[in-house]
């Protein structure tokens, strides 16, 4: 089922389970063959195979980062610790599993440490209420809305443990399969769906709790309670 | 219970669905890059060229002798990798399943072909059959292409440690033997020890099949639709830490199935599942995903009031159970198993409330399991 929904003046197109964004099949043969080869030259110290993992990799590293701490002004930093992590431990990967799930796994560790690291020490100023950085005052209205539920939207997600966040961010946003997520999080499958279920769960329940994102709820309510035939709307 | 989404599940949805829109961040790669390229690599360069510097006569000696043990060692000490997306073939013996690199693909001709995980797991490819590893990792993943494959898990504390993929179909091990052929666009599945779960590859919110010892399946290559030989008890036999509980209902006559339908586990004693195609007819083939998942909510919301008030005690107590539900075509709760078990108490209070659950009719009914964390 696609659902087109018009609020105010966003038009939002949102998709059904069965087309969500599949991540795309990068494993041809051909080019599995090249990435093993730059992991082993990778092994051996060699930088120009180095850069070359880092450039075809940077986007999608940067992207969960900035997805997993919800903060902008680490990001620069996390990705670099990413792939000097990448740098130091790559001797380790042992081809088992793809080396994106590898490369992801490296990943949400950082993360998850430096969250870690992030709690144990005082907090300075609070995090603009923006959404990575974009200066609100330049932006149209929609966009201003759009970057304010964005932003309301990490903050239910900082909410939720690790655990849960994790795996709901992997599954939602990056479209990976739970047996592909345990492999991430060194979990069984059956654990990833109940901490998927869970982690959803607890979203709806903290949705209301955030104007920008009730807000949402409530307009879709009134439109479906519009679009309901009249004798339906008197007796409810 | 409405199919459709509520609207705070609409408006989770679109805004999960802006997310997910949104482009990678661009950031500064260049510097970046530098700073990369500025730290690591030169020492690690420099490192690399005094160690081999200081050490190449050894280490040039040391590889003579490695080649002379290695020439009058006898054969089989020792075992060649096997390079990705090789064919291995074995002549003799069973081939050492962790010498298998990911994607390696092994097919049998006329003999069958052992795999052996040492300690954890031995899987036989029948004879014309190949399957190709998925994951080589802790939760060792066969993806099976053609024929048959029979499999025997060491048991481990941990579930699904090992599985075989057949196209979009997942059976993973929750006891220690079972066997999956494919033929054409089914999957056959037959377990002789323990317990295996069948469900789809991809999504989470999808039911999955518990095939107890001694049941049969026939599935589709979705992992969704099947249908149930023998004991179709898809939910649980008996086991000591196990606790079932049938929702007293009389059982209803079940409209003829399609091939592919999944009888609902309680009302499956009718062995063979008939041919003729349903009527056409306004119902889903199985309970849709948000269905499934608004029922599971009121099904949790329960057994947490349930355990609160029947759990009597002034500290806090916390339990973790796997709750299995089976639902009737009709919408209707089945059974219900509770492994380990709850307190009769809690059960019974679970078991009333439960009685009253309905889901959205369909055609196959499903079985589903979700962990339950409850607090006192």
């Amino acid at each position: 089922m696609v659902a087109s929904l018009e609020i105010g003046r966003v038009f939002w197109l949102a998709p059904a389970p069965e087309q969500r964004q599949e991540r795309p099949v990068k494993a041809k043969l051909s080019a599995v063959t090249e990435l093993s080869e730059l992991i082993e030259r990778c092994k051996t110290g060699d930088g120009i195979a180095f850069r070359e993992v880092f450039r075809n990799h940077r986007s999608d590293v940067a992207r969960l980062v900035q997805r997993m701490s919800g903060r902008p002004s680490d990001l620069e930093d996390l990705v670099q610790e990413v792939f000097l992590q990448v740098y130091r431990s790559i001797k380790d990967f042992r081809g088992q599993s793809r080396f994106s799930t590898w490369l992801y796994r490296v990943t949400v560790n950082v993360v998850l440490m430096q969250r870690r690291a992030a709690k144990s020490r005082p907090v300075l100023h609070e995090a603009p209420d923006d959404a990575f950085g974009a200066d609100l005052h330049e932006l149209p209205d929609d966009q201003v809305a759009r970057a304010r539920r964005v932003a309301a939207f990490y903050r239910l997600l900082d909410r939720l443990s690790d655990k849960k966040r994790a795996v709901f961010i992997l599954h939602e946003l990056e479209g990976m399969s739970p047996s592909e997520i345990a492999k991430i999080v060194s979990a069984p499958v059956l654990t990833v769906r109940t901490r998927l279920f869970y982690a959803r769960r607890e979203l709806l329940a903290l949705l209301r709790e955030e104007p920008a994102l009730e807000v949402v709820a409530h307009e879709l309510r009134a439109e479906v309670e519009a679009e309901a035939p009249l004798g339906e709307r008197e007796s409810t | 219970m409405s199919g459709e989404l509520s609207p705070e599940e609409q408006a989770l949805d679109c805004i999960v669905a802006e997310l997910r829109a949104q482009p990678a961040p661009e950031l500064d790669w260049d510097r970046i890059e530098a700073r990369l390229m500025n730290q690591p690599h030169p020492v690690a360069r420099e490192t690399a060229r005094g160690f081999f510097t200081r050490l190449a006569v050894p280490a040039v000696a040391l590889l003579a002798v490695a080649a002379g043990v290695f020439l009058f060692l006898p054969r089989h000490v020792a075992t060649p990798r096997v390079a990705p997306k090789s064919m291995a073939k074995v002549v003799a013996g069973p081939l050492n399943g962790d010498a298998l690199a990911l994607g390696t693909h092994v097919s049998s001709a006329d003999q069958s072909v052992v795999v052996e995980h040492a300690g954890r797991a031995r899987w036989t490819l029948e004879p014309h059959a190949s399957a190709a590893v998925a994951d080589a990792g802790e939760f060792l993943t066969v993806r099976l292409e053609s024929g048959a494959i029979s499999a025997r898990v060491t048991p481990n504390p941990k579930p699904e440690t090992f599985a075989v993929e057949v196209g979009g179909t997942r059976v993973a091990v929750h006891g220690t033997a079972f066997r999956v052929e494919r033929v054409d666009d089914r999957v056959l599945v037959e377990v002789t020890e323990g317990v295996v779960a069948v469900e789809p590859t991809s999504t989470h919110s999808d039911p999955s099949f518990l095939l107890r010892r001694g049941s049969r399946g026939n599935f589709g290559l979705d992992g969704r639709t099947g249908s149930v030989e023998g004991n179709a008890s898809v939910v649980v036999r008996d086991s000591g830490r196990k606790s079932r509980r049938e929702i007293a209902r009389t059982a209803r006559p079940s409209a003829a199935k399609p091939e592919t339908a999944m009888p609902a586990p309680s009302a499956s004693a009718s062995p063979e599942p008939a041919a003729a195609p349903v009527e056409a007819a306004p119902l889903q083939q199985e309970p849709s995903i948000s269905d499934i998942e608004s029922g599971v909510s009121s099904a949790v919301d329960l057994m947490n009031q349930c355990f609160q008030e029947k759990t009597q005690s002034s500290s806090t107590v916390s339990v973790s159970t796997g709750m299995t539900l089976s639902i009737a075509g009709d919408g209707s709760v089945q059974s219900v198993t509770f492994e380990p078990p709850l307190a009769p108490a809690v059960e019974d209070c679970g078991v009333a409330g439960l009685r009253n659950l309905t889901f959205a009719r369909s055609v196959e009914g499903a079985t589903f399991t979700r962990v339950l964390e409850l607090k006192h």
